[in-house]
C-alpha cells in the first residue's frame, strides 16, 4: 500500500467499523425499548407536556411513537433535545431515531435516512384578525414576517425578501404579532392549528401552500432499522390508525390520503450545495444581517459609553442613595445573564404595557448590561490616576467636579481605552444574543443559511470573514487611538 | 495674616500634630526643619486643607476654617477660600501628565477663576519666563527633567496669584545637580517679598533665606528663632541633635 493510500485505508476502516456496530434494530428489540428523540419544550401538538398533569407526555407524535414502537414488538420511551439539535445527537446515538416534526428534504437526507412519510404538512399564513391581504408569500414581500427558527418556513426562498424575524419557540411569535411587532407569521399547518386557530385575535389568511413531508430520521447505516419502520408506517396508513391519532387530535385533513400511495421517488434525490461556489446569492444575504450586527453594537456601545459614565460619576461623586444605587445597578446587572434582561425587556415589559421593538430592545438590553462593565472600566481607570493629581488640582482651588472633569477624566480616558476597545470587540460578537429576541443578525442569518444548505463549513467560513474584517479594523482603530492620544506625541 | 491655633491631627493613635500655634506676617519666609515623621508635612497639608486636623482653627488673610465644623456647603466654600489664597509646591511636582507646560499653568486660572485663554496665556507665558522656562512652554511634564517640571510646578502655582506659597520638600526628589535651578527660583520669590513656609532639609537655604525657622519634633514646634539663633545657638537638646546629624550628612 502506498503512502498515499493510507488516508483512504483509514477512511474505510472507520467505516466498516461503524457498520458493523450499525444495525440497532437487533439491540432495540433485545432492549424492548425505542428511543425517540423530540423536543417538547413548546412542542405541541406533536410532543408536549399534558397541560393536566405536566408530568406526562401528549401529542400525535407520542401516539404515533407508541403505536410504531408496538409494530416492533417494543414500547417507546422519548427523549428530550433541543429541536435544531436533533440530527447531531442522533449521529452521536443519543437515542435511535427522530420522530419530531422532521422534513423530508434534500438537506436533512444529506445527513440522515428519511422513512416514508408519516404526516403531509403545508405552511400556513397567519395574521391578525383585522388584517387585510398577506394570503400569499408575494403580498408578504417587504413586510415583518415571523417563524420559528430552523423551520420549513425559515427555508422559504420567497421570505428573504420579507423583514424576517425568527423565534425560538410558537408560543412568542404569536405574541409579537397580536403586539403589532410583525405583521404575520408562517409555519407549519399542524402548530397552526394547535396555537392560531382557537385563538379568537388570530385568522388563517390564504390557503395552505408548500406541502411537504415529515419523516422519521435515522441513522444512515440502520438500513434495516429504516426497513422495518417503512413497513410499520405504511402498516398504520392501512389500517387507519393513522387516520385515527390525526383525527383525534384535530390534524386530519385531505392531503393525508395520500400517505398510503408514497413511493419513494417522489422526493428528488439531494444535491450538494456548495455556498461557496455560489457566494453572490449567499454573501450579500450575510453582509445585510452584517449591518444590523453593526448597527446594534455601535448603538448599544455609545450607550454603554455615556451611560457607564453617568454610573461610575454617581458612584464615586454623589450622595448616599443616589451612590448605593450605582452600585447596585453595577452588580446587579453583572449578576444576571444578558439572556434574562433581554427575555425582560422584550416578553416581560409588555405585561406592564411598555412595547419596545425588537431593535430598540436589543439597543437598550446590550447598551444597559455593558453600561455595567463600562463603569468598572472607568472605575478601575480613575482609581489608577495617583492622588497626587487631584491633591494638586485641589490645591489651585478647583472644586471636587473641576478636579473629575480637567485632570481626573481626561488621563483615565486614556488608561481605559484597551479595556473599552475589547469590550465592544466583545459586544459585536455577544450582539448575537439578539437573535432570541426575533432579531437575524449576523450569527441567525448565517443559522438560518446553514440549516437549509447544509454547508455550516462554507457558510461559517463567510461569516468568520466577515465578523473578522469588521472587528479587526476595530482594535486597529483602538491602537491608533491610543498612540495619538499618548502624552508625549 | 496667617494664624493657626492649637492644631491636633492623629491618624488612627497616632498623633502626628500635637497643638501646634503659628502667626506669621506678609512678607515672612519661615521655613521648618525637623527629623521626617515630625508632622512638618501635615501641618502644610492642613494649611490648604488637603488634610482636616481634628481639632484646631486656621486663618488665613481673613477666612478662618475651624476643624470640625462639619461637610456642608459652607465649610467646602471656606476650605476652597483657604486653598485660593495658599499656593502649593509638592515633593513629587503633581504635574498634570496630559497637559503642556503652559497648560499646566493656564489651566486653573481658566477653569477656576474664568480668565479668558489668551490672558492666561500672556500670564503664563511672563511665569514660565521667570522660572526660566519660556522655552518649554509647548513640552509635555514626560519631555521636561525633574528640575525643569519643579519649575514648572511653581509657575503653576503662581498663576493663582497665591498671597502665601507652601513649598513640601520640592527638592527631595531632585538629583543634587538638579536642586539649584529650584532653589534658585525660591530664593528670587523669597527677596520679592512674597510670603512662604518651605518644609525643607535645605539648610543653606533656611539660613540664607528664611525670617524664621520652625524645628518639628514629635507632632509640636519645639523651638522658634531666626537662622542665626537656631543654626548658631539651639537651645534645645532635640535640636542640637538634629543640626549635627544634618551636618554630618
Amino acid at each position: 500500500m502506498s503512502f498515499r493510500q493510507w488516508p483512504v485505508a483509514l477512511f474505510v476502516a472507520a467505516f466498516s467499523i461503524a457498520a458493523y456496530g450499525a444495525d440497532h434494530l437487533q439491540e432495540i428489540r433485545q432492549r424492548g425499548v425505542l428511543l425517540w428523540g423530540a423536543d417538547a419544550e413548546g412542542g405541541a401538538p406533536y410532543v408536549y407536556p399534558d397541560p393536566e398533569k405536566p408530568d406526562r407526555l401528549i401529542g400525535f407524535e407520542c401516539e404515533l411513537a407508541e403505536a410504531l414502537a408496538g409494530k416492533l414488538g417494543v414500547k417507546a420511551r422519548m427523549v428530550q433535545n433541543q429541536w435544531d439539535q436533533l440530527i447531531p445527537a442522533l449521529e452521536r446515538g443519543d437515542f435511535d431515531v427522530i420522530l419530531n416534526g422532521l422534513e423530508i428534504t434534500p438537506q436533512n437526507r444529506q445527513r440522515v435516512a428519511m422513512s416514508r412519510p408519516y404526516y403531509v404538512y403545508a405552511q400556513q399564513i397567519v395574521t391578525r384578525k383585522e388584517s387585510h391581504g398577506m394570503t400569499s408569500m408575494d403580498e408578504l414581500k417587504g413586510k415583518s414576517v415571523g417563524v420559528l427558527s430552523g423551520s420549513a418556513a425559515s427555508r422559504l426562498d420567497g421570505l428573504r425578501v420579507c423583514d424576517l424575524r425568527t423565534y425560538p419557540g410558537n408560543v412568542q411569535s404569536f405574541q409579537d404579532l397580536k403586539a403589532h411587532r410583525i405583521e404575520a407569521v408562517v409555519l407549519d399547518l399542524p402548530i397552526a392549528l394547535y396555537y392560531a386557530k382557537p385563538d379568537t385575535e388570530l385568522k388563517f389568511s390564504g390557503a395552505a401552500f408548500a406541502p411537504g413531508y415529515y419523516g422519521i430520521g435515522i441513522r444512515k447505516e440502520d438500513t434495516t432499522l429504516l426497513a422495518a419502520l417503512n413497513q410499520a408506517i405504511q402498516e398504520l396508513a392501512e389500517d387507519r390508525t393513522l387516520e385515527r391519532i390525526y383525527i383525534k387530535c384535530g390534524l386530519w385533513d385531505e392531503r393525508q390520503a395520500s400517505l398510503k400511495e408514497y413511493k419513494a421517488e417522489q422526493i428528488a434525490e439531494s444535491k450538494r450545495i456548495s455556498t461557496l461556489r455560489e457566494w453572490p446569492k449567499y454573501l450579500p444575504m450575510l453582509l445585510r444581517a452584517a449591518a444590523i450586527t453593526v448597527g446594534l453594537s455601535i448603538i448599544a456601545m455609545a450607550l454603554a459609553i455615556v451611560a457607564g459614565l453617568v454610573i461610575v460619576l454617581l458612584r464615586l461623586y454623589s450622595v448616599a442613595p443616589l451612590r448605593w444605587l450605582a452600585r447596585a445597578y453595577v452588580e446587579v446587572v453583572r449578576g444576571t445573564p444578558l439572556l434574562i434582561q433581554l427575555f425582560l425587556l422584550y416578553y416581560g415589559l409588555p405585561q406592564i404595557g411598555i412595547k419596545l421593538n425588537a431593535f430598540l430592545a436589543g439597543i437598550l438590553g446590550l447598551g444597559l448590561n455593558y453600561a455595567a462593565s463600562e463603569a468598572e472600566n472607568y472605575r478601575a481607570g480613575i482609581q489608577s490616576i495617583p492622588s497626587g493629581q487631584s491633591e494638586a488640582a485641589l490645591a489651585l482651588g478647583m472644586t471636587r467636579w473641576q478636579t473629575t472633569r480637567h485632570i481626573i477624566l481626561p488621563q483615565a480616558v486614556r488608561v481605559v481605552i484597551p479595556p473599552v476597545t475589547n469590550d465592544f470587540i466583545a459586544m459585536f460578537k455577544d450582539s448575537s444574543i439578539v437573535s432570541v429576541i426575533s432579531m437575524v443578525e449576523l450569527t441567525k442569518m448565517y443559522g438560518i443559511l446553514a440549516l437549509s444548505t447544509y454547508d455550516f463549513l462554507g457558510l461559517g467560513l463567510m461569516t468568520a470573514a466577515i465578523y473578522f474584517g469588521l472587528s479587526y479594523p476595530a482594535s486597529i482603530f483602538a491602537h491608533w487611538l491610543e498612540k495619538r492620544l499618548r502624552y508625549v506625541k | 495674616m496667617i494664624t493657626v491655633e492649637n492644631l491636633i491631627k492623629s491618624y488612627n493613635s497616632l498623633r502626628v500634630l500635637d497643638g501646634v500655634c503659628h502667626a506669621q506676617e506678609r512678607g515672612e519666609a519661615v521655613v521648618i526643619i525637623g527629623p521626617s515623621g515630625c508632622g512638618k508635612s501635615t501641618f502644610l497639608r492642613c494649611l490648604n486643607q488637603l488634610e482636616t486636623p481634628d481639632s484646631g482653627r486656621i486663618t488665613i488673610n481673613g477666612t478662618t476654617v475651624a476643624a470640625g465644623s462639619g461637610a456642608g456647603n459652607e465649610e467646602e466654600q471656606l476650605r476652597r477660600g483657604l486653598r485660593l489664597s495658599a499656593g502649593m509646591v509638592f515633593q513629587s511636582f503633581n504635574l498634570f501628565p496630559h497637559l503642556t507646560a503652559l497648560e499646566n499653568v493656564t489651566q486653573a486660572p481658566i477653569v477656576v477663576k474664568g480668565e479668558s485663554r489668551s490672558q492666561a496665556e500672556t500670564r503664563a507665558l511672563q511665569l514660565l519666563a521667570k522660572v526660566g522656562l519660556e522655552s518649554k512652554a509647548a513640552a509635555y511634564p514626560a519631555q521636561l527633567s525633574g528640575g525643569q517640571q519643579q519649575r514648572v510646578a511653581i509657575a503653576r502655582a503662581l498663576a493663582m496669584q497665591p498671597l502665601v506659597m507652601l513649598f513640601d520638600e520640592p527638592t527631595s526628589a531632585l538629583d543634587p545637580e538638579l536642586r539649584d535651578e529650584v532653589l534658585q527660583v525660591m530664593r528670587q520669590l523669597a527677596e520679592e517679598g512674597m510670603t512662604m513656609i518651605v518644609v525643607t532639609h535645605e539648610m543653606q537655604f533656611a539660613r540664607d533665606m528664611a525670617d524664621r525657622v520652625l524645628f518639628f519634633e514629635g507632632g509640636r514646634i519645639l523651638e522658634a528663632g531666626t537662622p542665626d539663633q537656631i543654626f548658631l545657638n539651639p537651645q534645645q537638646e532635640r535640636t542640637k541633635e538634629f543640626l549635627r546629624k544634618v551636618a554630618v550628612r
